[in-house]
């Protein structure tokens, strides 16, 4: 099955245009990169795909039903869910509490009025499984804005996967990190998504040759080329929308 | 002969609501105690009035000490509470337009108090068929004015332009640096210096009474949600707009004059949340 | 041994014990102060459950109090016999109801809005009292006459008697109380907090922020209700003075100048301003202007509210350090 599919896709800022005829599919297993220059819209992409946003032309389907025009909570609820760039938490609760917000809307306890939460053995365990896979288990009591930005990326992600969401969506999940603490994220992003489908907005070329099956660039609005890393590594138009840019293409080998 | 009335009020509410809209879309934050501002014209009015029996001089002077004081509420305590954020900017707000309440009736009583009309103003001239009263034609005549001066002040003149500016673009006013405090205690004062104008011009109007305050807030905010925060043409364009509608209201179903004006704010805040000309938020 | 606790639990054992026994240790002018006290307790957690928790700041708050107090006059006035118990279950379903349908246009909206609408709502619903009055009288009001609570054991009381009445109110005012302590630990509680947090993140776990917040507006509506019922029963009388703009207000400043960071804020605030003018109004009539110039300065200089002087973290270190 399609897990994502963008038909047409355009959207537009009081006259400003920053999609121009995006169409996109992401299969059900698949790993897929978006890249591009800055500005070329990749947030744009996601705030539209997860329902911030509503595009002014086109059809978004997701696991094959038609999600155009959804709210954000809607989609978050069929399965898709996605992280930031801008680390985006909750700064005063604890890493435990900020992970078991999404648990309690995972197993679809967010208007239950009638028992404790604290009281809530699976919500617990599952927090603290979430907490374990990510190996934060140690500051779960730290409120989040005492984290480091290592631990709060940390969060970030952990905020995203806990909902197990089957369509994972990942804006920069390494913007700020050095090269160490890349590897290991992308390790464990690897391991914590297998088998879901992924899509990754980055920058950094090492992840996305490391990560992605197929690779989809975004230029000015506009797809500029699908394909495999392979495709996009040769390609002379990426090339040259790069002009300029220091793009460690040739580094992963 | 009932369009003119409502035009009248219309006009009036314009004058008050014109200085909210800026504040809100130069700084942020809705100014509560704007609506004081304008019951304190009217209250310094009579005073004066009674004094010196001149209400020409209310004219001059009323303005002048609102403006004052409103400009010793922004740079004193309103300033203190921008880095808290907007809600305790709001709150500071309603703390004033509640002190100043509290301080009116504590000053003036709670009972209603008349200011007269100066002589000249007085009685009724004949017009289309009938007579309306002079007073209300110089409502309008001078609410006209105002208006006409307001528009060449931010059109024109270089603060006006700099209002203009900092109202539709918020990040402009960062550009402005160190005479955005200035600025804003400025157009804060004329503000506040216009809604007690109008309280002026409404007092032989609408007499002056404690609650007058909470009324035109009720009735500006109103204004503004229709018309858009920022809009100073959406204002005029809703104020005029309410005024026609509480007067034919009042004419059409007596007792429920205020649900239409109700109804219509609930209608066109679920249409269009940003007010008929409002920016996007 | 660490005697922190034992201190921290101790104090409220005696607050507790003190309350429950207020009207056999105290004259009867203050019990009826208490009681009256007691109302505006529940009247302002119920506020803060929206300011304090769910970042909802409603300037016309009183729209459900004052439905609420009208509901019971009504039914006190009408079906005289029916048991108290369902009375406050009725003027708490009016709350409810008129919480929703104010909820439903409101909630939507961001800060501002949502301050100046409710009171909008507020008002209209006010001019209704006013004006129909064939229903509500206008601004002459309802005389209420107290009934009688029957409790297994003991009978019929009569709550004519002052003492009989604070305990009534007191038990239906902890019950209040209770529930909306108890509301916000289940994970819909919790999901208002998260709400107040981060309003984005939360949509974007998949979290109603609509519903979430029409929940605890409607929760809160249904609180106040009891409080406005309570109100009538206490005050043998509703007038359009339980829906009009200064009970909204009163209930703003006090639940701000008690504090919304913390549970009990509101409480101490409710205390404060009852006890406030109680006494400024000896010396003057115009205790609400100076009330109003504490809230100012509360707002500007002391962001806790009065609850944050009662910090008993200088307590818990000092007995840490002296126990070891």
């Amino acid at each position: 099955m399609t897990a994502l599919k963008l038909d047409h896709i355009y959207k537009d800022f009081s006259g400003l245009e920053v999609l121009v005829d995006i169409s996109m599919t992401v299969e059900e297993g698949e790993r897929h990169a978006v890249i591009g220059p800055n500005g070329a819209g990749k947030s744009t992409l996601f705030n539209i795909i997860t329902g911030h946003y509503r595009p002014s032309r086109g059809k978004i389907h997701i696991m094959g039903r038609d999600s155009t025009g959804w709210s954000a909570h809607k989609i978050a609820r069929m399965s898709l869910s996605r992280s930031f760039q801008v680390i985006n938490n909750f700064p005063k609760m604890t890493v435990f509490e900020n992970v078991r917000n999404a648990i309690v809307s995972k197993v679809d306890q967010r208007f239950n009025v009638v028992s404790f939460l604290s009281r809530s053995g699976k919500i617990r365990r599952q927090t603290e499984a979430v907490l374990e896979q990510l190996g934060m288990y140690e500051v779960r009591d730290v409120p989040a804005m005492e984290l480091s930005y290592g631990w709060q990326r940390k969060l970030e992600l952990a905020l995203t996967l806990a909902g197990d969401s089957n369509v994972i969506l990942l804006d920069e999940p390494t913007a700020g990190l050095d090269i160490e603490e890349t590897r290991g994220f992308i390790e464990l992003i690897k391991e914590l998504t297998r088998g879901k489908t992924l899509v990754v907005v980055e920058h950094d070329m090492e992840v996305v040759f490391t990560l992605a099956d197929r690779i989809t660039v975004l230029n000015y609005g506009g797809v500029l080329i699908t394909g495999s890393p392979e495709k996009i590594r040769d390609s002379e138009a990426v090339k040259n929308a790069y002009l300029g840019r220091n793009s460690h293409a040739a580094g992963t080998d | 002969m009932m369009a003119i009335h409502g035009l009248v009020y219309g006009m009036l509410l314009f004058m008050v609501a014109s200085g909210l809209t800026l504040v809100f879309g130069m700084m942020g934050v809705l100014n509560l105690a704007h609506a004081s501002f304008y019951m304190l014209g009217a209250y310094i009015a009579y005073s004066v009035t009674v004094i010196t029996h001149s209400f020409w001089l209310s004219l001059l002077i009323s303005p002048l000490i609102v403006a004052v004081l409103g400009m010793i509420i922004e740079r004193f305590f309103l300033r203190r509470a921008h880095n808290r954020g907007h809600v305790a900017e709001l709150l500071v707000t309603f703390g004033f337009f509640y002190i100043l309440g509290e301080l009116v009736r504590m000053i003036w009583g709670s009972n209603p108090l008349p200011v007269p009309a100066p002589v000249i103003l007085q009685g009724d001239i004949p017009l289309l068929g009938g007579t309306y009263p002079v007073y209300r034609l110089f409502i309008l005549f001078f609410s006209g004015i105002v208006l006409l001066a307001l528009s060449l002040i931010l059109k024109k003149t270089r603060v006006g332009i700099l209002v203009r500016a900092a109202v539709s673009d918020a990040e402009m006013v960062d550009a402005l640096g160190s005479n955005a405090p200035r600025l804003f205690m400025g157009v804060f004062g004329g503000g506040a210096a216009l809604a007690a104008l109008a309280g002026v011009i409404a007092a032989p109007f609408l007499s002056v009474y404690p609650s007058m305050g909470l009324d035109v807030l009720l009735d500006c905010f109103v204004v503004i949600v229709i018309g858009g925060f920022g809009s100073l043409f959406g204002a005029l364009i809703s104020a005029i707009l309410i005024g026609e509608l509480q007067s034919f209201g009042i004419l059409w179903v007596p007792r429920l004059a205020l649900v239409l004006q109700f109804l219509l704010m609930a209608i066109i805040l679920v249409i269009r949340p940003t007010g008929l000309m409002g920016e996007k938020e | 041994m660490n005697i922190f606790p034992i201190v921290n639990n101790g104090w409220k054992v005696l607050a507790g014990t003190f309350v429950v026994a207020l009207p056999l240790v105290v004259p009867e002018m203050q019990v009826h102060l208490a009681t009256e006290v007691l109302i505006y307790c529940l009247f302002a957690v119920s506020f803060n459950l929206l300011l304090g928790y769910a970042g909802l700041l409603p300037f016309g708050f009183a729209a459900m109090f004052g439905v609420g107090a009208y509901a019971a006059a009504l039914m006190f006035n009408h079906l005289g016999s029916t048991p108290l118990v369902v009375v406050i279950t009725v003027a708490a379903a009016s709350g409810l109801l008129t919480a929703i349908i104010i909820g439903a246009f409101c909630v939507r909206l961001g800060g501002t809005y949502f301050a100046l609408l409710t009171l909008a709502f507020q008002m209209f619903f006010y001019a209704v009292a006013l004006k129909w009055r064939s229903v509500t009288n206008g601004d002459d009001g309802i005389p209420v006459m107290r009934p009688e609570f029957y409790f297994p054991g003991l009978g019929n009381l009569s709550l004519m008697n002052i003492h009989n009445l604070y305990w009534v109110v007191l038990f239906f005012v902890v019950l209040g109380i209770l529930s909306a302590y108890l509301f916000l630990k289940t994970p819909l509680g919790n999901a208002v907090v998260c709400m107040r947090e981060n309003e984005e993140r939360a949509a974007f776990l998949g979290y109603n922020v609509y519903l979430t917040k029409l929940a605890v507006f409607s929760f809160a509506g249904l609180l106040a209700g009891v409080a406005g019922a309570l109100y009538a029963l206490f005050q043998e009388f509703v007038a359009t003075t339980v829906i009009d703009a200064n009970m909204s207000f009163a209930v703003v400043l006090m639940t701000i100048v008690g504090g919304t960071g913390r549970f009990s804020g509101p409480i101490a605030g409710a205390i404060f301003f009852m006890l406030f003018q109680d006494w400024i109004s000896d010396i003057t009539d115009y205790w609400r202007l100076y009330f109003g110039i504490v809230f100012v300065v509360v707002v500007l200089y002391l962001e806790g509210g009065l609850i944050s002087l009662f910090n008993l973290d200088p307590i818990r270190r000092l007995l840490r350090r002296k126990t070891g």
